[in-house]
């Protein structure tokens, strides 16, 4: 038996910019890389040969997989034409074919399977033709079958496209959720359900629960919490105080103190929300830390240029809200509501007016693309009670009379980072943004995002 | 470099041996220079040694011809040493490449 | 790093031949010290490829006033790398290069993309009106696990 593995680069390039730097079929599924799952199940069907053809660059693929003697298969590699079909793939690689049976995997596609099931003799007698299909590829067997037995109704193995991130975190979480025994996963494991590598260092405080899988040479610092269904990879710092739930942090990530990524798929530099997609960029590693800023001098020159910009913003919109604001104000569009507020000093708070206009009409509109809106909070600005541009306030909640320790860096403010970057969602993601920018910002950078974030808001 | 030449079906099969760099590329070009250009040809590299930037400049050149003149180049049974060099300029993407001359001379 | 050999030949591609092979043989009597097996035929053919590469620009790119050009090619080598130069009286060249367009059916340029990908240092100087190209690589080759 022999296996041949035809992969397009079409079908795959969607992941190298999601997750750069690692060719996608060595992208790690469960802490395993791609296609150690295939090399596996076509070691588990019996063949002694599998060779793995691409119209895309293989090099780092062949640098890992080299010949294959690691499993004990002889692994080889092929070229193809972006418009081959199938069947000229099978031409091309006529002498692989030759003279014995093959399975042919064509798609990106991660096939279930369960290692405890007996798939060498089950392929032997299988007749040849088409197994499965799913849109985005097949599986399909080649040569005479010793035996005549005919197709079992449910064969014991399925198939699962890779397409989209979303797809790839789903089927993440369902090998770690049912079928970590279905598959050879890394690691050490007493318990089904909890695979841990190799120098993995775990703080006393730290508090895992399974199902887990954490990858070789891992550190979890004090009080953070991996929660369930987590895979962490290899070379991972989890900092103080962190809490990570749901999520795939990808090998060589580091994630900052005081940080909670719930759901998400960390992968070195960026942060990717798995159902919508979108990702955003990190700076550094470092950028999550909750840095000590110098307070006196940078504080006071950045309550200057927010006052100077306030001002500079109260001038120009003065006119349009003296015009616009009765007029709304009448047709009851004009919304108030006042809330206590957070500031950053612990216990004090401060009452807000929050405007909300209603979007109909075009004089609303205009108003709210003016960001009218947020006029009377601009002269907060200008008493030092809030920024210009920082983080959203935050409402005060009467059953948690103190400011959330996971602002560690907390400036309430007219606009939010969040907003100049459009960031789509809300929670945990906006307070990542604005973490980030709180500890990165300047003040020549507020101005910047200021603007930013008149802009965006008017879209 | 030794070419020997057959035919199979329209193909020409020119079946290299040797060395093909800078010094043995132009005895390569002009042996095909020799042919009728919308002569089909498969190139069979099993035996081929060696192959660097000239070699490979030569069999781009005779693919762009082959091209031109709307007739087929393949090649065939490319060995661990001339496929480094195919993959790191990714001139693979240029040729249709078969592990098996006949299977290359069909179609 | 300690010299190992120089070579000195007619600048000819009839001898570009006998300079690859020359970098294959060193390469192989360095490997053999330092390289676990299974990477030795890999790091020689580095060596030979990227000589052979070099060789034929020093000999293509020779002033047709000189005649009686030569390239010299010296080999040197430290505890873990092997250094190869190969050393021309030719113009000065930019030795910065870029992947050549495949699309356009190119049938030169692809000689100092290869060696910048084949081995793990390229560095170029000009003195006393010649030019030295020197290209090293590890021996050991680690894997990540």
């Amino acid at each position: 038996m022999k296996t041949l593995l035809v992969i397009k680069k079409q079908e795959y390039e969607w992941l190298i910019d999601l997750l750069p730097g690692v060719h996608p079929l060595l992208v790690p599924i469960c802490n395993k890389p791609f296609i150690e799952f295939l090399v596996d199940f076509a070691i588990l069907a019996g063949s002694d040969a599998l060779r793995i053809v691409s119209d895309g660059v293989l090099g780092s693929v062949e640098h890992y997989c080299e010949n294959g003697s690691r499993w004990g298969v002889e692994i080889s590699y092929g070229s193809m034409r972006p418009a081959d079909d199938i069947y000229t793939v099978i031409e091309k690689n006529r002498r692989f074919c030759l003279e014995e049976r093959v399975i042919i995997i064509s798609g990106f596609l991660f096939i279930r399977y369960n290692k405890k099931s007996e798939y060498a003799s089950l392929f032997t007698s299988l007749p040849s033709g088409e197994l499965l299909s799913c849109p985005h590829g097949s599986i399909s067997l080649t040569g005479t079958s010793t035996t005549k037995t005919e197709t079992p109704g449910t064969l014991p193995f399925s198939l699962a496209a890779l397409d989209s991130i979303g797809k790839y975190y789903e089927l993440s979480m369902e090998i770690l959720r049912t079928g970590l025994t279905h598959y050879v996963i890394p690691g050490y494991s007493s318990e089904e359900d909890c695979y841990i590598g190799r120098n993995v260092i775990i703080q006393k405080s730290a508090e895992i629960i399974k199902p887990v899988i954490i990858g070789n040479n891992v550190q979890i610092m004090t009080n953070s919490i991996i929660d369930s269904n987590s895979v962490i990879g290899n070379n991972v710092i989890i900092d103080r105080e962190s809490f990570i739930s749901g999520s795939i942090v990808i090998g060589n990530t580091y994630i900052g103190e005081h940080l909670e990524v719930k759901n998400k798929i960390a992968a070195g530099n960026l942060l990717i929300d798995p159902e919508s997609g979108t990702s955003i960029v990190m700076e550094d590693p470092h950028l999550l830390t909750a840095m000590t800023q110098s307070r006196v001098a940078g504080a006071l020159l950045r309550r200057v240029v927010h006052a100077l910009g306030a001002t500079f913003l109260i001038l120009l919109l003065l006119l349009p809200w003296l015009l616009l604001r009765p007029i709304l104000g009448l047709q009851g569009k004009w919304k108030r509501k006042r809330e206590q507020y957070f500031t950053r000093l612990p216990g004090k708070n401060v009452t807000l007016t929050n405007t909300t206009i209603e979007c109909t009409g075009v004089l609303s509109a205009l108003a709210k693309a003016l960001s009218l809106d947020r006029f009377t909070l601009l002269f907060k600005v200008l008493s030092g009670k809030l920024a210009l541009i920082g983080n959203q306030p935050l409402p005060v909640n009467p059953a948690i009379p103190l400011l959330p320790n996971t602002h560690a860096v907390y400036r309430p403010a007219v606009f939010s980072y969040a907003e100049a970057e459009e960031w789509p969602e809300i929670g945990i993601d906006t307070e990542i943004v604005e973490h980030y920018y709180a500890v990165h910002s300047d003040p020549l950078k507020d101005i910047a995002m200021t603007q930013k974030a008149l802009f965006y808001r008017t879209h | 470099m030794n070419i020997s030449e057959k035919t199979i079906n329209n193909y020409t099969i020119i079946s290299l041996k040797g060395i093909l760099n800078a010094s043995s590329a132009p005895k390569l070009k002009t042996y095909i220079a020799g042919m009728p250009d919308e002569q089909s040809l498969v190139i069979d590299l099993e035996n081929v040694e060696f192959l660097d930037s000239s070699g490979l400049g030569a069999l781009v050149g005779i693919a762009r011809k082959k091209r031109t003149s709307r007739a087929v180049m393949k090649l065939a049974r490319m060995n661990e040493r001339v496929k480094k060099v195919f993959e790191i300029t990714q001139a693979y993407t240029l040729f249709d490449i078969y592990d098996d001359v006949s299977a290359a001379a069909e179609v | 790093m300690n010299p190992i050999i120089t070579l000195t030949l007619q600048a000819n591609l009839r001898y570009v031949r006998i300079a690859s092979i020359m970098a294959c043989n060193v390469a192989e009597i360095f490997a053999d010290f330092t390289c676990n097996s299974t990477d030795i035929a890999e790091f020689c053919h580095a060596y030979e490829l990227s000589v052979s590469e070099a060789f034929t620009n020093s000999v293509r790119y020779a002033k047709p006033s000189q005649p009686e050009k030569q390239v010299t090619i010296r080999f040197s080598s430290d505890n873990s790398s092997l250094a190869v130069s190969i050393i021309d009286t030719n113009s000065q060249f930019n030795p910065v290069t870029q992947a050549p367009d495949i699309s356009n059916y190119p049938e030169g340029g692809y000689g100092l993309f290869l060696i910048h990908r084949l081995m793990d240092t390229v560095s170029y100087t000009r003195e006393d009106g010649t030019n030295i190209l020197t290209m090293t690589k590890q021996a050991t080759i680690t894997h990540d696990t």
